[in-house]
């Protein structure tokens, strides 16, 4: 078997000399970068493509998980994380394994000789269905954790935008296209993602293919016959349907 | 409060025979020392006490509903004596009626039975008297009763609050990583795992005495608060700086407890978490007439959307100094040109 290449991307040096520590006893197993952050760690795993990567959860920048949203490369993973939380038990099934800070060495073992079995059955040409990586990001669409803000990658940079910099929101197929001052983001999401995940006293669905930042709105106004428009205060236009309408009456108590 | 005497069998047995005791002394008095006819005897002793064991029975009912009052006896005993004369006047009227319709041939007895009208009167306020007295202590012995089991009610739901409280001050994600960074240290740096583990202890300790609520000199809370930050030094290393500017007379000054926690984890969460360069945490304080003026800051990137929303910690702070100090002290904060301030007033208090 060959050499099996990995990136630890921890922003804790302790935890990060832990690791390195148990992998010193796998002679197959070569660390070829550590990052401190999510933005480094992106951008290495996306050059030096490892074969698998430990990702902690809560970091810098970026989170794991928002990690994984952007990645191209896409490696096993093992997330290494003191969050003891529903998200568990839905990760654990696609990323290699899930290890719960503090481990011991022997469930470390555990999950590297989960590693190795997993690359060599990918290597003897079994062929995957969906990436485990796309059912990681599956998982994570459907946690009703709230969105405070979002990760788009356009022409090769990452972008973060908190979501009180969003306008609006479109559906294009099977993106999103995301308005904001600075300019728009195509997201390969459901608009039906964000209206769950986005907070519902600030965007409201609208329209079947639109979602409106109520702290955007300069006014309303009648459209053809039965139907309205929406003028937010950059000078855009959005639709609103009738059923939007009653959600718009609702929300801001007219 | 149910009737103490109708309210179970026993006492309802029990107020019977001292009511038949009394009909049989009276019997017995009037057979040997008045001699008044067997017949008479009988009637008289039973309608009398048994009105008189009715009536009493009635005799609850402004205890229960006129409290005594200590600062104002007098419409207490005047309800009373209005009470009294009722149930005296009733029974003496019903008593005398039924004794005259019975016994109306009999002039002997009649005339007997109008001579001892005032001294039936006398006698019954006094039974009265002696009535209204038990139930008062019944009445009093019900209402400790019942104000001891509100009162452990109460404690365990301040107990049960506090409990709360404290879950949600420590972080298990703080605990855990802090664990983690020991098991890392306990290879690399022995001595340095040792030092934190006691780091640990001690601000566990600590942050389990806010349990009792109580008030510390700034010095102990802010050793603590130094423990929490050399814990979280140890996993960030360089990027986590702090620095405090302590006055030496503002260390004796009394805080409560915990005070300060939510704020550096605050400081931490928003800032060291989300940053890649070295944050600066700074704490000062300066010591006034009546007062101490604390202040935090920490250095935070504004161009990074936060992942999170506004935290409640601070409000937390903010509620807890007004129970405190009963609305007096204050928690102010602000967000200016990449610094985050907090500033708390601390009213001083005497033990």
């Amino acid at each position: 078997m060959d050499i099996i290449k990995t990136i630890i991307v921890e922003d804790e040096r302790p935890a990060r000399d832990l690791l390195r520590n148990y992998l010193q006893e796998f002679q197959d197993i070569e660390i070829t970068g550590e990052y401190d952050n999510g933005f480094d760690g992106l951008k290495a795993i996306n050059e030096l493509k490892p074969d698998a990567i430990f990702l902690d959860v809560q970091m810098p920048k970026l989170t794991g998980f928002e990690l994984l949203e952007v990645l191209e490369h896409q490696p096993e993973v093992i997330f290494t994380t003191a969050y003891d939380q529903y998200a568990i038990r839905a990760f654990e099934r696609n990323a290699v394994d899930y290890l719960l800070k503090p481990f011991s060495r022997d469930r470390f073992r555990e999950a590297v000789s989960k590693l190795i079995s997993r690359i060599k059955s990918n290597q003897q040409g079994a062929v995957r269905e969906r990436s485990n990586i796309e059912k990681i990001r599956q998982h994570f669409a459907e946690s009703d954790e709230k969105l405070h803000r979002v990760v788009i990658k356009k022409t090769g940079k990452i972008h973060v935008i908190s979501t009180n910099d969003i306008n609006y929101l479109e559906a294009q197929d099977d993106y999103v296209m995301i308005y904001t001052n600075d300019g728009k983001y195509l997201k390969q999401q459901t608009l039906k993602y964000f209206e769950q995940h986005l907070d519902s006293q600030q965007f409201v669905r609208v329209h079947r293919s639109y979602i409106a930042n109520i702290a955007c709105i300069e006014r309303i106004e009648p459209y053809e016959k039965s139907n309205f428009v929406l003028i937010l205060r950059d000078g855009n236009k959005v639709p609103v349907s009738r059923g939007g309408m009653q959600v718009l009456k609702e929300n801001l108590d007219f | 409060m149910s009737h103490p005497i109708t309210g179970n069998r026993r006492s309802i047995l029990i107020y019977s025979l001292v009511w038949l005791m009394v009909s049989v002394t009276q019997g017995v008095l009037y057979l040997y020392v008045l001699h008044l006819p067997i017949t008479v005897v009988i009637a008289d002793s039973l309608i009398s006490s048994l009105m008189f064991g009715f009536l009493g029975l009635l005799a609850w009912y402004p205890t229960r509903y006129i409290p005594f009052q200590r600062q104002s006896p007098i419409y207490s005993i005047l309800a009373h004596v209005v009470a009294g004369i009722v149930v005296l006047g009733a029974w003496v009227l019903i008593t005398m009626v039924l004794l005259n319709a019975i016994f109306a041939y009999q002039e002997d007895y009649i005339k007997f039975l109008n001579q001892t009208l005032a001294w039936r009167a006398m006698l019954g306020a006094l039974i009265y008297l002696v009535l209204v007295l038990i139930y008062y202590l019944v009445a009093n012995s019900q209402k400790l009763q019942e104000r001891l089991q509100q009162e452990e009610r109460l404690r365990g739901m301040v107990r049960d609050a506090e409990l709360n409280m404290l879950k949600s001050q420590i972080n298990p994600h703080f605990l855990f990583n802090s664990l983690n960074s020991i098991a890392s240290l306990t290879m690399s740096n022995p001595d340095e795992a040792r030092e934190m583990i006691i780091r640990l202890s001690d601000f566990l300790r600590y942050s389990l005495k806010h349990r009792e609520n109580e008030y510390v000199p700034l010095r102990e809370e802010l050793g603590r608060m130094k423990d929490y930050l050399a814990i979280e030094k140890v996993r960030f290393g360089e990027k986590l700086q702090y620095e405090f500017i302590i006055r030496g007379e503002c260390e004796t000054f009394l805080v409560p407890t915990m005070i300060f926690q939510p704020l550096f984890e605050n400081a931490i969460r928003y800032s060291v978490y989300e940053s890649v360069d070295p944050v600066a945490i700074r704490f000062s304080c300066i010591q006034e007439l009546e007062s101490m003026k604390a202040v935090i800051t920490n250095d935070y990137d504004p161009g990074v959307p936060s992942r999170r929303g506004t935290g409640v910690g601070l409000q937390n702070v903010r509620q807890r100094i007004a129970l405190a100090y009963k609305g007096k002290g204050s928690v102010d904060w602000t967000a200016q040109e990449g610094v985050f301030t907090v500033t708390i007033l601390f009213p001083r208090i005497y033990l």
